[in-house]
């Protein structure tokens, strides 16, 4: 058998498609309902019906774009010289390993615009990641701590639970500021997170608006 | 045999090619994958892939150099290795099967993606809700087009594609009767209206050059290309036509004018546009209901679903289907998939894909596991027959 016939197969193959862009077409094609520029008038003026010069045509998200939205930079923060940074990636604003104890524990920072569903549904979902029942609305008030920290309002939880059948807790910050919503929350073995409370609170005192 | 000859057949079919050509791949690979974050996807592609060598310019100038083999060489040169070795060492016996079925499932894949590679076709489809659309659009392809307007059942189109203008020079085309003189092209830029400050804040450097149209109140500022991947470029030209009683006129061409330019010549009515390159269907989709649903609480999408009305010319097919992600619709060989939408949900964004190939990655994966279970089965019933002699003599 000979490979000729193959190789010539091939080369017209790639031939083909090397000229398929240069090739002038002419076809029939059915009218298009939109208007069309007319020829050029003295007042330098776009007409009224003309969309504007200069963006792309057909509308702005003419790209998939499922990228969740984030919050800005708006806010800084000092954290305790025993919390190890760790790289933030791409929806943190921030992120610490706490270790202690040959255990370690997550902060992560995070912010996005809006109210993200309220208070009362972020700190349930926080309770869902450690097997804790939701809490009703008339039960808020007595599970958070309210601070004031400088221009901020800050409410602070402390929830113990369990996940993946070892005892964990998380102690968690809700701060709203400039029409965005940020959360501070440290997740990590109970007895740690326990242990760094005090720091925790005192991180969160350090928190300023940029 | 000529000793050329076997040296040729020896080169082919040798296993130490093939491993050359697999180690060459991974640095090809190694090399692409780093460079994407200058060059983005599409110029990846184009630069290591789609292309018998990759090409570096001799620092400080514009002369292109072939530094390492491309993808349709590595991939051309492996294709090749694996036939001749096949056809060199085969022998027609049954124990080999599986490996020759699974072998012959690698050749059907390596040439199914040479085929997708030149043969594929993507664009897009915007479709408002009760709109109807019988054309797609490249994304990133542009064309001129040149529209005789004058029948009022239909326009008839001469499309010429963006590269034709990067060439200059000037274009004659049968179907037209003037000639287009290519003033001045860039592949990408921007535009804004003289009477309002130039995007940046720098004004256009010269005056206008276009004459006829929407031009002469347009600035132009050219821009690098960019190779993001969600960025567009927008060429711009400046085109003049001239009949056999001199210019016409020239005209700025760009798909940022958002509409075509209009003009009478011979009798007939004529539009100009670039714009991103067409392709038009015998069928017709009318997008009934778009539905966008998000997790509750958050703006993260859960699922988008375009209800689609499909109708074609010859009346043979004229049905609903609902398209939603990893449920494309599959008509006349192209694949209909939900890409985007707009926001307010009221515009839905159908990626159109024609690849003739691409039912060959499904064979050759069936033939590549089925001769796989072949082999292994093949080993697995000589294993339990040994074994079961063994037992047999040793109880004996």
């Amino acid at each position: 058998m000979s490979t000729r016939p193959l190789a010539c197969a091939m080369l017209l193959l790639l031939l083909s498609s090397g000229c398929r862009d240069r090739e002038i077409t002419t076809y029939r094609a059915p009218k298009d309902p939109v208007a069309v520029l007319p020829g050029a008038d003295a007042s330098g003026q776009l007409p009224a019906d003309h969309p504007p010069v200069g963006s792309p045509a057909g509308g702005e998200a003419a790209m998939a774009n499922t990228a969740v939205p984030t919050g800005s930079d708006s806010l800084t923060w000092a954290a305790p010289a025993h919390w190890a940074a760790k790289p933030a990636g791409p929806m943190r604003k921030g992120s610490f390993a706490v270790k202690g104890d040959g255990a370690e524990a997550d902060l992560s920072i995070t912010a996005f615009p809006g109210d993200t569903g309220g208070l009362l549904a972020n700190i349930n979902r926080w309770r869902g990641q450690i097997a804790l029942p939701p809490l009703a609305a008339d039960q808020l008030d007595a599970h958070r701590e309210h601070l004031d920290i400088g221009a901020l309002h800050v409410d602070v939880v402390d929830f113990a639970g369990t996940a993946n059948g070892t005892p964990t807790r998380i102690l968690g910050a809700v701060v709203p500021h400039g029409g965005e919503t940020w959360f501070f929350k440290l997740l990590g073995p109970d007895a740690l997170v326990a242990r760094e409370k005090p720091a925790f609170l005192e991180f969160l005192r350090t928190v300023r608006p940029r | 045999m000529t000793p050329l000859v076997r040296q040729f057949r020896d080169f082919f079919v040798s296993l130490k090619l093939t491993v050359v050509l697999l180690a060459l791949s991974i640095v090809l690979i190694f090399w692409a994958t780093l460079a994407q974050v200058q060059l983005g996807i599409w110029g990846v592609q184009e630069k290591f892939f789609h292309t018998f060598f990759v090409l570096e310019n001799i620092p400080g100038t514009a002369i292109p150099v072939p530094v390492f083999p491309g993808g349709y060489f590595l991939g051309g040169l492996l294709i090749l290795n694996l036939v001749a070795a096949h056809l060199y060492r085969f022998k027609l016996e049954w124990k080999k099967a599986g490996i020759q079925l699974t072998h012959l499932g690698l050749i059907l894949l390596l040439l199914g993606e040479l085929i997708t590679s030149l043969q594929q076709v993507e664009s897009n489809m915007r479709l408002p809700e009760g709109g109807t659309m019988r054309y797609s659009e490249s994304y990133r392809i542009n064309e001129l087009a040149i529209l005789d307007t004058t029948n009022p059942e239909f326009n008839e189109v001469v499309a010429i594609p963006e590269a034709v203008l990067a060439d200059g020079g000037s274009i004659q085309h049968p179907k037209l009767p003037f000639q287009i003189r290519i003033r001045d092209y860039y592949p990408n830029a921007a535009l804004a209206m003289r009477n309002q400050p130039a995007p940046g804040g720098q004004q256009a450097a010269t005056g206008p050059l276009a004459t006829a149209g929407i031009g002469p109140r347009v600035a132009v500022t050219p821009l690098r290309l960019t190779y993001k991947q969600d960025e567009r470029n927008a060429p711009a030209a400046h085109l003049e036509f001239v009949g056999p009683e001199g210019s016409l006129g020239t005209w700025l061409v760009s798909p940022l004018l958002g509409m075509p330019q209009k003009f009478d010549y011979a009798g007939r009515t004529w539009e100009i546009a670039l714009r991103f390159k067409r392709y038009y269907y015998p069928f017709a989709l009318t997008l009934l209901d778009f539905t966008h649903e998000k997790y509750a609480g958050t703006d993260i999408p859960k699922n988008f679903a375009s209800r689609i009305h499909l109708k074609t010319d010859d009346a043979r097919e004229d049905r609903e289907v609902l398209i939603y992600m990893n449920n494309p619709l599959r008509h006349a060989g192209l694949t209909f998939y939900q890409a985007s939408f707009e926001k307010g949900d009221k515009v839905s964004i159908l990626q159109v894909v024609r690849n003739p190939g691409w039912v060959l990655p499904y064979i050759s994966c069936i033939m590549m596991a089925l001769g796989l279970l072949v082999q292994f089965g093949i080993h697995l019933l000589g294993f339990v027959r040994q074994r079961s002699a063994a037992a047999v003599e040793s109880s004996g």
